[in-house]
């Protein structure tokens, strides 16, 4: 009996002092990330690579860009997470909080390679991939290829697409793309707030979250939706019948950022970590994983991703929204939204 | 008789908890329900302002999402009442060996997660879901009925969520009406119907009350599943707050919400136990 605690305590002891020197040896860098595919690239794309080259370990933070955002303004100056994925507009309210730390270029060897305009004002975030807001329909069910923001005011679809809530980015876009298509400024959203207001009524629904549009797609609840190509490009890979059409006003540009936000101990590990994502080999295994366009000049796309990732005309025609412009006024955009069109 | 100081000191430690883990976080919450917030570059340092309030009160956007929350919370309390107090009379007075399954049946859903329940209710009342889909199949309706995203689907989800804390409130009180006034009242007449409503239901008045308030204020500032059966179209206050908060990073005005949240459950907390102390001759 004896013995037998007096193993079991040994034993205790040495799986607790294997714990400790676990956690003693390797250094933990806590990423702010997207859930869902987006996170499964993550860890195929930028973690593996990154925890093979300096022995640190990565822990991933799940969560949408507002969230991430509102998470650095509460532990300002002294945060929960060292690197975090976020929308460019975000990274631009959280850079105006003065919430973001400055990215020395000098630490990153991929820097060069990076296109110039990913660099966010002061260098206080990063671009790490282009993606849009466009059209994506079910062939089965739509026999020619929608070509305009409008069509889905089209009565063959009555009753057979989902727009998406304010709340998410592609809500958000569509309402501008609509807005511009009528006449609307980003100062004066009126025009684009009239012509949404039906289309929002006949939506199957609101969607708030991405990938409440598979089932639908996939139940053929709806035929068509504004949606984002990366997605579409992973349904498509699962043996969903769906296809992206980019409308000839052009498809709302998406820029995914990355911030450090200030005060991070591990400033040094996620510059690392931040090269990782910008290499050639980064870009191009999360281009191709998700379907996404890359920044760094060297990443060539397949066949398959030109497809479905904008680039050429479709990236030319594409229209960036200035992010500050977004993060000022997006609060009330959404107000606007809540009271005369989801209400 | 436990005497003031000694009961004092029986209170400390909930005491301590609560200041340090409850009220104090929320007074910190205050000041921040007066700044004003300027979208892009957040909170503006040293600028005070009543606007937050003001605009809670001027907002008709606001006041109706306010009228909803207290009237969802109503309904969902009455529904509970209605729904409770037979099962919670069954239990309280019914067969000996059927009070311990039939509490567990009550007990049993709260076993699993709130959202995993809510999803569960999505499965059901969705425009392709069970309910819905079982309706087309039978032929009685053509297009499918509009269960979620609206009252229906809130009312419906909360009720089934709360009802195990109104009838677990109402079991206790039922048990603790004594039989002998009940026998009294017969034994001079009454007939069991007017024994039931002019001796059990007053004498059970403070589980109602207890029960009430519980699930009235668990409702007005239930999150989870006013987020998922009540969509971005079918806004309450609380998931009014939390976007406030997570999604237009409005604290001030979010602040002022919950402010003006709490205010509201206190005065019919407050209320109603006026009106029920005096209902049931306790004043």
């Amino acid at each position: 009996m004896r013995h037998k605690f007096c193993f079991a305590t040994a034993t205790a002891t040495a799986i607790l002092c294997a714990g400790f020197s676990l956690s003693a040896q390797a250094e933990e860098l806590v990423v702010g990330s997207f859930g869902g595919s987006f996170a499964d690239n993550v860890k195929a794309c930028h973690v593996a690579a990154f925890e093979k080259a300096t022995g640190a370990t990565v822990s991933l933070k799940l969560g949408n860009s507002s969230q991430f955002a509102a998470a650095i303004r509460a532990t300002a100056g002294k945060p929960d997470m060292d690197i975090v994925y976020i929308d460019n507009s975000l990274a631009a309210q959280t850079q105006g909080e003065k919430l973001n730390e400055i990215i020395d270029r000098k630490k990153l060897k991929n820097a060069g390679d990076v296109i110039a305009s990913a660099w966010g004002k002061d260098d206080a975030y990063v671009v790490a991939m282009v993606s849009a807001t466009a059209l994506v329909y079910n062939p089965k069910l739509v026999k020619t290829p929608p070509t305009s923001w409008l069509d889905l005011a089209d009565p063959a679809y009555t009753g057979k697409y989902a727009i998406g809530d304010i709340s998410g980015t592609s809500g958000l876009h569509y309402l501008l793309a609509l807005n511009k298509l009528k006449g609307g400024t980003l100062e004066n959203i009126d025009p684009g707030i009239e012509a949404i207001k039906p289309i929002a009524k006949g939506s199957a629904v609101l969607y708030t979250q991405a990938d409440q549009l598979l089932s639908l797609f996939e139940r053929e609840e709806i035929a068509i939706a504004p949606w984002y190509p990366d997605r579409a490009g992973v349904a498509i890979d699962k043996g969903l019948s769906l296809a992206v059409a980019y409308p000839k006003e052009g498809a709302v540009g998406i820029l995914p950022a990355v911030i450090i936000p200030k005060g991070t101990a591990k400033s040094e590990l996620a510059h690392k970590f931040l090269d990782q994502i910008l290499s050639a080999e980064g870009q191009g295994c999360f281009s191709e994983r998700a379907y996404i366009g890359a920044v760094n000049t060297k990443v060539k796309l397949s066949d398959k991703l030109q497809k479905i990732v904008p680039n050429g005309e479709s990236l030319e025609k594409a229209w960036f929204v200035d992010p500050e412009i977004v993060a000022k006024n997006s609060a009330n955009w959404t107000r606007r939204w809540q009271r005369e069109v989801a209400r | 008789m436990i005497a003031p100081r000694h009961g004092l000191m029986l209170l400390a430690p909930l005491a301590l908890v609560l200041t340090g883990f409850f009220l104090l976080p929320v007074l910190m919450m205050l000041p921040t329900s007066f700044r004003e917030y300027a979208p892009g570059t957040g909170i503006a340092p040293g600028v005070w302002t009543l606007e937050n309030y003001t605009r809670i009160v001027t907002d008709d956007y606001y006041r109706e999402v306010i009228w909803r929350t207290l009237g969802l919370g109503l309904f969902v309390t009455l529904a509970c009442l209605l729904l409770g107090y037979p099962l919670a009379f069954l239990i309280a007075r019914g067969p000996e060996r059927w009070r311990v399954p039939l509490i567990l049946l009550v007990i049993f859903p709260m076993m699993l997660n709130l959202v995993v329940r809510s999803f569960g209710w999505i499965a059901l009342l969705s425009n392709r879901g069970l309910v819905n889909n079982l309706l087309i199949q039978l032929g009685l309706i053509a297009t499918p009925l509009k269960l979620m995203f609206n009252l229906t689907g809130l009312m419906i989800g909360l009720t089934h969520i709360y009802l195990p804390f109104m009838v677990l409130m109402l079991v206790a009180a039922i048990r603790n009406v004594p039989r002998d006034v009940e026998a009294a009242a017969g034994t001079l007449g009454s007939s069991r119907l007017h024994v039931f409503a002019a001796v059990t239901l007053p004498l059970s008045a403070p589980g109602i009350l207890a029960g009430s308030i519980l699930v009235f204020v668990l409702t007005i500032s239930a999150l989870v599943t006013p987020r998922m059966l009540g969509g971005p179209t079918y806004k309450v206050m609380a998931t009014l707050i939390y976007d406030e908060y997570m999604q237009l990073l409005d604290w001030p005005s979010g602040s002022a919400l919950s402010f003006a949240l709490t205010a509201m459950a206190i005065g019919v907390i407050w209320l109603s136990s006026r009106l029920t102390k005096r209902w049931a001759g306790m004043a």
